[in-house]
């Protein structure tokens, strides 16, 4: 396994490198109203003008309630969804690609060399067998939030884990699929004797870590895991976790980890980034955005997390009314109908994406104003 | 005002006769909150519909089990002895036990404006007019919080967000003025900040009508803000009971003390977790002895896969179902 080694190797030494640059990155979808004689084409901005970068062997976790866009950010990036404007870069070791320009039959080919794998639902992505560029190193894939709807139940475990090797191409030989399959099966804490068997015998925890080791199989540089974790007991949650991050250390794969429950997302990522109806209003390296937060959403959503500890106070900041509709999103600054601190600017301007501290964007016309930082003994180890 | 004791229930299914709860007891005070966590499958959510004879047509209720609910006139009966059908149990359901479901809407019909289920749940509760119905539905919308109801009570289910919703829920659960209200999981569904203000809200409600309520969830977090005493469910028997602050802050069951140490904090962000080993085992199997001892780290050999543990007083109305405290307690004895 001589690519193990270099990858290894590069992973420790490259560790600031560039895996996948967001720019600006769009999402509209048309909304039809039908009447009699006409229709009206409204357009819902899932996601609108975010730009943020990931690297290589980094979790990014995304955090937002439901109807923000995280998912369709996850699904944008990955192709699975077309970005309306804007650019997603992914950075091979070779040369860049530029994502969103792929069209057509370059863009089924580097889905293909991607070993993306979508099996929620019925796909059928036998007939993507492929031959192209094996060698092509960068890929990427993507676990979902419910581990019963997401595998298929007339195959065999061995067989749903092979199948993104034997889709995209990138192993023809049974006897190495086999060895593959043995080696991110055990390396995802599964019994090897387990993988005759069906995904009904299985219980969640488990089926989420087939669903891992399906995932890791074409040892991608860059996995979404969309609510991964959400749907698992405590206990089981936390062993996920774990075995999500080892599998980081070994590997060198890059996660955007999406999820709404705040503490799993700081458990695991190196840096989160908060979304409010389709924008991103923070992003921060974990201690500085739980900590030193300067958005007033992050602020909020930080203050709503009930803690286990009944020492401490649970106060949380009483945001007025509901999360607006995405179709009806609100002018200037998208928080400002439930924003504390809403000013008339506010209100009519849309605020700029600006770094205020070394890896530290927020979007706040008032952000100058505001220090949300926590005292916490962790909040000084770093920056 | 409620009392439950030896509740066993079993259902009839192809594979036989599988008990997803056995022997839980648990006791509920007016004006506080009992807490329920536990893991999926721990049959939380199962005990509490038996509470109200509202379990599907397989399932048993053991005979032995006592269901004693004292309603607001004073009177005590045993909910066991009443049956699935009939008017004294019509009459529980809603007009003394209401209950919250956490999918709103699905516990909604769709095709029903909020106002019409409304006022039809209060009429068969109250002796009130269809005016006087409708005039109580605004007030309890307006009570939990929903912005105009004078308008929102005309709408549908589905033209509400889902926050609106669950409070629109609580509030019909609420409208036929129960004296013991029951929360299954009914926060899992909604955003944090949303959950929140739901949280605050039922707070507020329980003081101010000074119900009795039992809230059910997966949630240490929610748990430890809501509740006044806990009960830990491990596969279909309460493991520990207490008061909340004593549960969490000295877990006596290892099955709770693993529960809380499995927790992602955002204080502890560099410690790893530490989940509980081994996984949930299904209700079909289960283990002979302590429900736990398959994962137990302190499991004694010989005796916890063996025997169930009988309950034990480590506290004040605090107690828990383990052989570690049995011999500790006869060690200082």
């Amino acid at each position: 396994m001589t690519m193990d080694a270099t990858r290894m190797d590069n992973s420790t030494k490259q560790e600031n490198e560039l895996l996948i640059e967001v720019k600006n990155l769009e999402v509209r979808f048309p909304i039809r109203k039908k009447k009699l004689f006409s229709s009206e084409v409204s357009y819902l901005r899932a996601v609108d003008d975010v730009s943020f970068d990931i690297r290589r062997g980094e979790t990014v976790g995304l955090v937002g309630e439901s109807g923000s866009g995280k998912t369709t950010v996850g699904r944008a990036i990955l192709r699975a969804i077309d970005p309306t404007a804007g650019d997603v870069i992914f950075h091979t070791r070779e040369h860049d690609i530029y994502l969103d320009e792929l069209e057509g039959e370059e863009l089924r080919r580097f889905r293909k060399k991607m070993g993306m794998v979508f099996s929620e639902g019925p796909h059928s992505i036998a007939n993507m067998a492929s031959d192209i560029l094996r060698s092509f190193r960068p890929r990427m894939s993507l676990v979902f939030q419910d581990p019963y709807s997401s595998l298929n139940p007339r195959m065999t475990v061995r067989d749903i884990i092979a199948e993104p090797l034997v889709a995209s191409g990138m192993m023809k030989n049974r006897d190495k699929i086999d060895q593959r399959v043995r080696d991110i099966a055990s390396r995802c804490k599964l019994n090897l004797e387990h993988l005759r068997r069906f995904p009904h015998a299985f219980s969640g925890g488990q089926r989420q870590r087939i669903c891992i080791a399906r995932a890791l199989v074409t040892r991608p540089d860059f996995v979404v895991c969309d609510e991964s974790v959400s749907a698992l007991d405590v206990s089981i949650q936390a062993e996920i976790v774990n075995l999500l991050k080892d599998l980081q250390e070994e590997m060198g794969v890059a996660f955007l980890f999406i999820a709404h429950d705040l503490s799993v997302v700081a458990q695991m990522s190196h840096r989160v980034a908060v979304m409010y109806v389709g924008k991103f209003v923070e992003y921060a390296p974990t201690e500085s955005l739980f900590y030193k937060p300067r958005h007033p959403y992050t602020h909020a959503l930080l203050s709503a997390i009930p803690t286990i500890d009944p020492d401490e106070s649970f106060d949380p900041i009483r945001l007025e009314g509901e999360i607006p509709n995405p179709l009806a999103a609100p002018s200037g600054c998208r928080f400002h109908t439930r924003c504390p601190y809403a000013t008339e600017q506010c209100a009519s301007e849309i605020p700029t994406w600006q770094e205020i501290a070394p890896e530290h964007f927020v979007a706040c016309h008032r952000v100058d104003e505001f220090d949300f930082s926590r005292d916490k003994q962790s909040a000084d180890t770093t920056d | 005002m409620l009392k439950v004791e030896n509740l066993s229930i079993s259902f009839r299914t192809d594979e036989g006769l599988i008990t997803p709860v056995q022997d839980i007891a648990f006791e509920v005070q007016p004006g506080r909150t009992l807490g329920i966590v536990g893991e999926s499958g721990s049959g939380k959510s199962i005990s509490t519909k038996a509470l109200m004879q509202l379990l599907p047509g397989n399932g048993i209720i053991s005979s032995e089990a006592k269901i004693l609910y004292t309603d607001k006139s004073g009177k005590t009966r045993d909910i066991n002895r009443l049956g699935k059908k009939g008017r004294a149990i019509r009459h529980i359901r809603g007009g003394e036990i209401g209950m919250i479901f956490q999918e709103p809407m699905a516990s909604f019909s769709p095709v029903y404006t909020i106002g019409n289920q409304m006022v039809e749940a209060i009429r068969l509760h109250r002796n009130v007019g269809r005016k006087d119905a409708r005039r109580i539905a605004v007030e309890m919308l307006d009570k939990v919080g929903i912005s105009n109801p004078e308008a929102r009570v005309d709408q549908y289910p589905h033209e509400m967000s889902g926050g609106m919703r669950q409070r629109a829920m609580i509030a019909l659960a609420l409208s036929a003025g129960p004296a013991l209200l029951i929360a299954d999981e009914p926060t899992t569904a909604l955003d944090v900040t949303i959950q929140a203000q739901v949280l605050e809200l039922m707070r507020n409600l329980q003081r101010d009508l000074s119900m009795g309520m039992i809230f059910i969830t997966h949630d240490l977090g929610v748990i430890s803000h809501i509740a006044d005493d806990v009960a830990v469910m491990y596969l279909g028997t309460i493991v520990e009971r207490g008061p909340t602050d004593k549960v969490i802050h000295e877990p006596a069951h290892p099955y709770t003390q693993g529960l809380i140490k499995a927790l992602p904090s955002v204080d502890r962000l560099h410690d790893r977790l530490t989940p509980i080993p081994g996984d949930i085992p299904s209700p079909n199997d289960r283990p002979t002895g302590c429900p736990f001892h398959t994962r137990c780290t302190k499991v004694i050999a010989g005796l916890c896969d063996q025997h169930q543990p009988q309950i034990l007083q480590v506290g004040e109305d605090h107690t828990v179902r383990c052989f570690l405290h049995e011999k500790q307690q006869r060690a200082s004895a």
